[in-house]
């Protein structure tokens, strides 16, 4: 499957007045769906300043200088500030670091935590209906187009009903699934006031009565609090004025038993089983019979067959076919642009570009590569589709380079002369005359080959890969891709819902009387509460990929252990994927899936989280491992001596290699390349060279993990007996 | 002056109490630390541990309770014998028959709040004057005896000795070293000019003593002389914890609060640190009171860890005995949350969550700090109290 997110080849450097710093040199990863990849490193090793890339907040002295972030068939370096607005705090969210300069001081919190949902909610709305039209339409065509004549008007009604169905199904989902959760968030609050009750303590009992009695008004359905819904309502308004005395006579008793019945009922109606509204859609729309009077699981059973026999079989026949049909005329159109590809290939490489040429070939080479887009499958194909940015953007930066660069060597002569003429007077300049900025067009052009060639490849493995395609699973795919973006329709964000999830996240984030702190203003809380605000924030807006920048380095462990486990539940269920910036290794344990560990802007090793902890194999990582104190640490720290290096002026070897106690004369003359150790790690560090002496990792290292597996053990045999 | 004797106690904490308004921050807190020994304080932020320390300091005036140092009682809060006051004049007026036993008890109190206030007023004052005798008597003789030639020269030792009696208070014996290194240091002040700070409020005067000492502070952490004449803005987060660090020192203190010292550092810059730190303390036998949210470090660091919740301290024992034998559900909950750098572990770990209101039930019996065991106190009533002393047999 294709990557959710893909970076490859990132440079970015940043111009100030001593020089170019170098600030991510050359890094590649890449983040699968409900992934979690854990980035660690030192202040200053270019952590924050690759994630900001992704969010395309970089500072304005920042140069991208190669590389792409590929993601939904975008590349993020290259699109337009328009586009990125559709992105940003939608499908990628961030949880910054500081939490003062993340919150608006004169917005109360409630505000800020609704104001991206509701307008986000709207903004979707908008965006489902339009995918759902288009792609329903590409559907119709595509299975028009690969049947008979005479089936067209035939599959044209189906396509039509389906429409009129989907709505039907969406809509009475909807009014479901809100009576549920309206139960179950009733349910909630009565447990809560039981057990205050019970204990005889109230902290904020007053809102939760009103909680209570306000959502299991709005639990009534068919199928969640049905015959006994008059029951309920003629409770919740019982206890209203039971707990108004109550309150005066600090006497619970009488509250108690209507809570439990209360409760009963709510258990129950939870306990029912959910009818299947899709097929139920169906049949409410087009049979004109009212539903069956059966149990809900048969019922299921007897929608489901209706709808297969009348409708659904021969359908999905149909979209099957389209789909094939589909991919067949993109695998066409591949064979096609590989001999365009390959024929527009000489004009970049020659010794010097031709400006209107480049312009010519590349507006060819482009439409034959968008003609070859599969529209009805729905993974892009991010090379496909970033084609032509990354191509106009690789060409301009060639031509605009050409002045660029003379203007620089200029500027570079000019302070070099006087530079100079200082010296020569006698004085000693207390700087630098800092290396002209000038951009290497040779590698500009390699580049632009490197497009064409990785594209050509790219469609040769497809074409090879043709044969292993599964249909069946596509089609089923794109008819789930309809019925998310139906509901996505459907779904609106009201002031109020927006309300209540913000309450919701603020009590699921650690947040004390949500209700109460939702009206005051960021000054009002502590650095941890506001830190917990900005993580509620991030997580409303319901992302695809979050990026979180070391957002508990300031926290107490109870609420970090809080915050991690809410962002793990919410990656499982939304199969989130998150990038976890951090420098605190028991965190990345807990985290990640996945672990990068930079240094100086490089990825110096990467791996899957056990093969990091457990075969560390770079000294950078050993350092990091060894100087930091566990719970049965005795012995003297091992810190890293010395500082990072500066990054105008990187080292010409392993950047490590001058505060590294194992370093080889090779390490500080040549780079090592990235090792493999197994299909899942890899380090850059040449002890890893067969040539290399055998170093073993450092006592300190070596002892923790031994005695974790020890204490690993201890607990297993402790809970076998 | 209330005075104290025990040389091993540096510092005593008695019944400390701080609100801000109704909000109770620190909430009858008592503990004491030893000398040479490091005290380690944790819980979740807004739990008052950072209250706690400013207090000891006296950067707050304490609301009530003492705080002892050296012997000293360097600050007492009024608020406990007001509500003696106000509660003795209550009986006295329900109870005309107890009201001469009352007034006894009220003038009892009223004689105690005067000490009080004085000790928190006038103890640096108390401490400057008993100084100025020592260094008095100590010239006096010297003086006496002194050939007419060396006489001038002693008179002007003198004269500087007296003007820093004068000048030095008891409190500055007890310094801080604050959490994040960057506000903590002013931006137009060069690092000579912050290290030495201190000494010229105590009213040294001599500038070559005052570049001695502060070349010799900076040599002590890891700096080197260069250095005096940067501003702070052109040191990395470690070395400026680390001109904090030589701020504090060159007072020669005694007990030294460290709040939260390393949490803004890097990991391996936070190794520096804490190394620096145990140097310092086996050099010159310092005392810490160690304030921090990251257990590991503060078990590493600590010989005593007190544990707060909600402006109370909950539990208070050595540390290796709090790890083992956690009693406090607080406690064991904190401790189920600390992450250790091992996935499969992690993975599997389960966090224990704290709930007062389902843990105890202190509606009949209320609970307070006692001792389970010799060292180790918990605060719980008399069912907790028999249920912990079972654990740990």
């Amino acid at each position: 499957m294709a990557h959710k997110l893909e970076v490859n080849n990132l440079r970015i450097s940043f111009r100030t007045v001593n020089g170019k710093v170098q600030a991510v040199r050359d890094i590649s990863f890449h983040l699968d769906q409900g992934e979690t990849l854990a980035i660690v490193g030192e202040s200053g090793s270019g952590k924050s300043v690759t994630s900001k890339a992704i969010l395309g907040i970089q500072a304005a002295n920042a140069i991208t200088e190669s590389g792409e972030i590929i993601y939904e068939g975008m590349d993020l370096l290259k699109i337009s500030e328009e586009e990125f607005h559709k992105i940003r705090g939608d499908k990628i969210s961030m949880i910054f670091q500081d939490p003062m300069s993340s919150l608006n001081p004169i917005v109360r919190i409630g505000k800020q935590l609704t104001e991206a949902m509701v307008l986000k909610g709207k903004a979707r709305q908008r965006e489902s209906r339009a995918n759902f039209n288009s792609y329903l339409k590409l559907l119709e065509n595509a299975m028009v187009a690969s049947s008979d004549a005479a089936d067209a008007a035939k599959i044209r009604k189906m396509c039509g009903d389906f429409d009129k169905f989907e709505f039907k199904h969406i809509e009475l989902e909807k009014a479901y699934s809100e009576a549920r959760e309206n139960a179950a968030d009733a349910l909630d609050a009565v447990n809560i006031l039981t057990f205050e009750m019970e204990k005889n303590a109230h902290n904020d009992s007053t809102y939760r009565v009103g909680e209570i009695v306000s959502r299991s008004k709005g639990s009534k359905h068919e199928y969640v609090v049905s015959d006994k819904y008059p029951r309920l309502s003629e409770l919740a308004g019982k206890l209203n004025g039971q707990w108004r005395r109550a309150r005066r006579s600090r006497d619970y008793s009488e509250i108690l038993p209507t809570l439990y019945e209360m409760r009963d009922i709510l258990n129950e109606a939870l306990a029912k089983p959910t009818p299947d509204f899709f097929r139920m859609g169906y049949y409410v729309t087009f049979s004109g019979q009212p539903l069956p009077d059966m149990p809900v699981p048969e019922m299921n059973e007897y929608l489901l067959n209706y709808l297969n026999d009348s409708f659904m079989n021969e359908f999905v026949r149909y979209a099957e076919r389209a789909v094939e049909h589909s991919a067949d005329e993109s695998y066409a159109k591949m064979s096609e642009a590989i001999n365009v590809l390959n024929a527009g290939l000489p004009v970049f490489a020659e010794e010097k570009l031709d400006r209107k040429a480049c312009r010519e070939e590349l507006k060819k080479l482009s439409a034959a590569v968008m003609a070859t887009v599969d529209k009805l499958n729905i993974h892009k194909d991010s090379l496909t589709y970033t084609f032509n940015s990354s191509m106009k953007s690789e060409i301009d930066t060639y031509f605009d380079s050409i002045g660029k660069n003379a203007k620089e060597v200029r500027a570079h002569d000019r302070a070099q002369k006087k530079y100079d003429k200082a010296v020569a007077r006698g004085k000693a300049p207390d700087y630098e005359v800092a290396d002209a900025a000038v951009i290497d067009l040779e590698l500009v052009k390699g580049n632009i080959s490197h497009l064409i060639v990785r594209l050509v490849q790219h469609y040769e493995q497809l074409l090879a890969e043709r044969g292993t395609r599964d249909y069946e699973a596509e089609t089923v795919a794109a008819i789930d891709y309809l019925k998310t973006n139906a509901s996505g329709v459907v779904e609106k964000v009201t002031k109020s819902v927006a309300k209540r999830r913000a309450i919701k996240l603020m009590e699921e984030v650690g947040i004390a009387e949500p209700q109460r702190r939702y009206k005051q203003y960021p000054f009002e809380f502590s650095g941890g509460m506001r830190q917990r605000i900005v993580i509620a924030i991030a997580l409303a807006a319901n992302p695809d990929i979050l990026i979180c920048d070391e957002p508990t380095t300031a926290l107490d462990v109870t609420i970090q252990s809080q915050i991690l486990e809410l962002i793990n539940r919410l990656k499982a269920e939304r199969k989130l994927s998150v990038i976890f910036i951090t420098h605190d290794l028991g965190v990345v344990a807990n985290m990640a899936d996945h672990v990068a560990v930079m240094y100086a802007g490089k990825i110096v090793e990467y791996g899957t989280s056990e093969d990091v902890f457990y075969h560390a194999a770079h000294p950078y990582t050993w350092a990091l491992l060894s100087s930091m104190p566990d719970l049965d640490t005795n012995e003297k720290l091992e810190a890293i001596p010395g500082t990072p290096p500066n990054m105008i002026y990187p080292p010409k070897g392993d950047a490590f290699a001058a505060r590294n106690k194992y370093a080889m004369q090779i390490d500080f003359e040549r780079q090592p390349p990235m090792f493999k150790i197994s299909d899942t790690h890899y380090a850059a560090t040449w002890l890893l060279h067969p040539d290399a002496p055998k170093v073993d990792p450092p006592k300190a290292v070596r002892d923790r993990i031994e005695r974790m597996r020890m204490k690993r053990e201890e607990n297993a045999n402790a809970s076998a007996e | 002056m209330q005075v104290q004797n025990n040389p091993e106690t540096l510092l005593r904490v008695e019944h400390l109490c701080q609100y801000f308004g109704p909000t109770k921050a620190v909430d009858d807190v008592s503990f004491d630390i030893h000398k040479g020994e490091v005290f380690g304080l944790v819980g979740e932020s807004g739990c008052g541990k950072t209250t706690t320390g400013r207090s000891i300091i006296k950067l707050y005036n304490i609301t009530s309770g003492s705080v002892y140092f050296k012997g000293v009682r360097i600050a007492a809060g009024k608020k406990s014998y007001l509500d003696a006051i106000a509660e003795a004049k209550k009986t006295a007026k329900e109870n005309p028959e107890r009201r001469a036993e009352m007034e006894t008890v009220i003038a009892e109190q009223r004689r105690l709040l005067r000490e009080a206030d004085n000790d928190q007023k006038n103890c640096d004052k108390m401490y400057s004057s008993q100084l100025q005798a020592e260094v008095k008597a100590k010239y006096e003789t010297l003086l006496a005896d002194a050939p007419e030639g060396e006489r001038d020269e002693l008179k002007r030792r003198y004269r500087d000795e007296m003007h820093k009696a004068k000048k030095t208070k008891l409190v500055t014996q007890i310094q801080m070293i604050f959490q994040d290194p960057i506000a903590s240091l002013d931006p137009r002040m060069t690092v000579r000019e912050i290290i030495a700070e201190g000494l010229q409020i105590q009213g040294e005067r001599d500038k070559k003593v005052i570049d001695d000492k502060v070349y010799e502070m900076l040599e002590l952490v890891g700096l080197v002389r260069e250095h005096a004449s940067r501003y702070p803005h052109e040191f990395s987060g470690g070395q400026r914890q680390r001109i904090g660090v030589a701020r504090s020192i060159i007072m020669n203190p005694e007990l030294i609060i460290a709040d939260e010292p390393v949490s803004a550092l890097d990991v391996s810059v936070q190794a520096q640190v804490i190394n620096l730190l145990n140097e310092l303390r086996e050099r010159f036998g310092l005392t810490i009171l160690f304030i921090a949210h990251d257990l590991s470090v503060v078990k590493y660091f600590s010989d005593r860890i007190g544990v707060m919740y909600y402006g109370k301290m909950v539990e208070l024992a050595d540390s290796d005995e709090l790890f083992l034998n956690p009693l406090h559900p607080y406690t064991r909950s904190l401790l189920s949350a600390i992450p250790l750098p091992d996935p499969i572990y992690e993975k599997n770990r389960k966090r224990i969550v704290y709930n007062p209101l389902a843990e105890h039930d202190y509606s009949v019996d209320k609970p307070s700090f006692r001792e389970i065991k010799p060292g180790h106190f918990v605060q719980c009533n008399d069912a907790e109290y028999e249920k912990y002393l079972t654990i740990l047999k």
